[in-house]
């Protein structure tokens, strides 16, 4: 795979585009609708706007079409500094030299895919439920998209799960957290615990899709997202305000028989209750084990 | 004189001098009963993160660990940092400020960093910390460890998890000789007899985890450790046959030597 394109942007290295992706905030998805020779216009205009990754997700088109769509579609993504990926086609990304693919729970597994992309691309799976949202941490993959949020005509078979479905990924991922499914604004799915907000209509059915984008961009980007931190060893999230209790509480661990440590001190277990999960802590919950 | 044989350590005060180990056992119900049958009042433990999603039960989850005096060990620390928030993790965790410190300094044979065990040792003494240091069998470093401040020293028998016995018994016998503290013996006890003979020697105790835990009945084998520990008991206090606080007194016949019909 060629890591430079055309016109001489290079490719972000594997670290370079997880970076980009846990700052990302916009996620545009193509819609199936607009047709063929629209799209690329409006991913220029999206990018342009703020969209800071792009998912060409188009099923009906003929392969050689849909490469030559991708290919200008990665380049323009590549010269506005957005990162672009491919639904479902592991073929199409590589052809296409995207920068990664989205996956959905009906579509190729998510190792087979990682087996055959290799280990830069992002690769990410759409989650309906809690269980799907947990068993995806186990896989090799980079974000997790949690919906549909509300009933929406671009996948009129998803039954919406709310914002509750957007919580309860954010609460056991230690990847991002896209949020999906009738958002038509920035800010609610953001402060549910989603690291991102993924439009289709609200950008491509847009009179201005520039200005959309421009608008949902700033409204994700000024909300209070919930805050990474590092929960024995792994990355985690806690929702603002959230008790070092509340923390514990969620993860069904009882206070008694743990003791708990937050960037390299012990907190007494009286003060559990009242002490808030600083931003970007590093905790460690310990108990005992066997040993000699 | 059985009622008055106690071991004080820091606040604890044990009738039983075997510490029992609390980890490789093959289930936790096996470890339940290993301890029911040793009668040990001290078990140790090991301090390690929580699993967050899924499975976090452990091999303790068959024990009531309010009815035993608790000894969390710094296994896994290799500096004497690591050892000291491992001993800070711990107290938190179970409200005792008893810690076994356990440095390691080389990792083939996992035998203690003497440094890094003797600073770890000074520095949770002064923070108020009930101390038992695991320690090779070097004997200056022994008395360093008490003078620092020790509740007992824990010299090994051998590697941790080895099983090989005593394997330096003049060392270990001049460390119980000299030591101003409780001296327990700890790692590479593999069977009884071990036990028996270090407590033969005047030992306050013994810690014993493998030689029971991976004992093809290791109910049976703790039973037979604390059989061992209380016979080498019983043989110190009742002080043996040609041994003086000097060392063994030379041979001699044990029939008279007159009156003998063959003239």
């Amino acid at each position: 795979m060629a890591l430079g394109d055309l016109d001489g942007n290079t490719a972000l290295g594997a670290e370079q585009l997880r970076t980009r992706l846990r700052a990302s905030r916009l996620y545009l998805v193509t819609d199936d609708l607009s047709p063929l020779a629209e799209v690329p216009n409006l991913v220029e205009a999206a990018v342009a706007g703020g969209a800071d990754l792009v998912q060409l997700r188009r099923k009906r088109e003929p392969w050689p079409e849909l490469v030559e769509l991708a290919r200008s579609l990665q380049g323009t993504c590549r010269r506005g500094g957005a990162i672009f990926l491919v639904n479902d086609h592991v073929d199409l990304a590589l052809a296409a030299g995207a920068d990664g693919m989205h996956l959905g729970q009906g579509d190729t597994a998510v190792e087979e895919a990682r087996g055959r992309l290799g280990p830069r691309p992002l690769i990410g799976l759409s989650t309906h439920t809690p269980e799907q949202s947990l068993k995806a941490q186990q896989l090799p993959l980079d974000y997790i998209a949690a919906g549909p949020v509300r009933a929406t005509p671009t996948k009129p078979e998803g039954i919406a799960v709310g914002l509750q479905q957007v919580s309860a990924a954010a609460r056991v991922s230690r990847v991002p957290v896209v949020a999906i499914g009738g958002l038509d604004e920035g800010v609610s799915a953001i402060e549910a615990g989603a690291d991102m907000v993924a439009v289709v209509r609200a950008v491509c059915a847009a009179p201005d899709p520039l200005l959309a984008a421009t608008r949902l961009r700033a409204e994700a980007a000024g909300a209070t997202p919930w805050r990474w931190i590092s929960l024995n060893g792994e990355p985690r999230k806690s929702p603002p305000g959230e008790a070092l209790l509340e923390l514990l509480a969620r993860l069904g661990v009882e206070p008694s028989g743990v003791a708990v440590e937050v960037d390299g001190a012990i907190v007494p277990r009286e003060r559990l209750a009242t002490m808030v999960v600083p931003k970007g802590a590093v905790i460690e919950v310990v108990h005992f084990v066997g040993g000699g | 004189m059985e009622e008055e044989d106690r071991l004080h350590l820091g606040s604890a005060e044990l009738r039983s001098r075997l510490i029992h180990g609390t980890g490789k056992f093959p289930s936790a119900e096996v470890l339940a009963q290993s301890i029911a049958a040793s009668r040990a009042e001290m078990i140790t433990l090991a301090v390690r993160r929580l699993h967050l999603d899924g499975d976090r039960r452990s091999e303790l989850e068959g024990l009531d660990l309010a009815r035993y005096h608790l000894l969390p060990n710094t296994a896994g620390a290799r500096s004497a940092e690591e050892a000291i928030r491992l001993a800070h993790l711990a107290r938190a965790a179970g409200l005792s400020d008893f810690i076994k410190v356990e440095v390691v300094g080389h990792e083939a044979t996992l035998l203690p960093d003497p440094l890094a065990t003797f600073e770890a040792t000074s520095r949770l003494v002064a923070e108020g910390y009930t101390v038992l240091p695991y320690t090779s069998d070097d004997v200056a470093l022994s008395l360093r460890l008490a003078e620092a401040g020790a509740a007992a020293v824990m010299p090994g028998a051998a590697p941790i998890g080895s099983t090989l016995g005593v394997l330096n018994p003049h060392n270990i016998r001049l460390i119980i000789q000299e030591c101003p503290v409780p001296v327990i013996v700890d790692a590479g006890l593999g069977a009884p007899s071990d036990a028996l003979r270090v407590m033969e020697w005047g030992a306050a105790g013994v810690l014993v985890n493998t030689g029971i835990a991976r004992a093809q009945n290791p109910v049976e084998m703790a039973r037979a450790f604390a059989a061992a520990v209380e016979t080498g008991r019983l043989a110190h206090r009742s002080g043996l046959a040609g041994e003086t606080s000097q060392g063994r007194q030379g041979f001699g016949a044990s029939s008279p030597p007159a009156g003998l019909p063959l003239g």
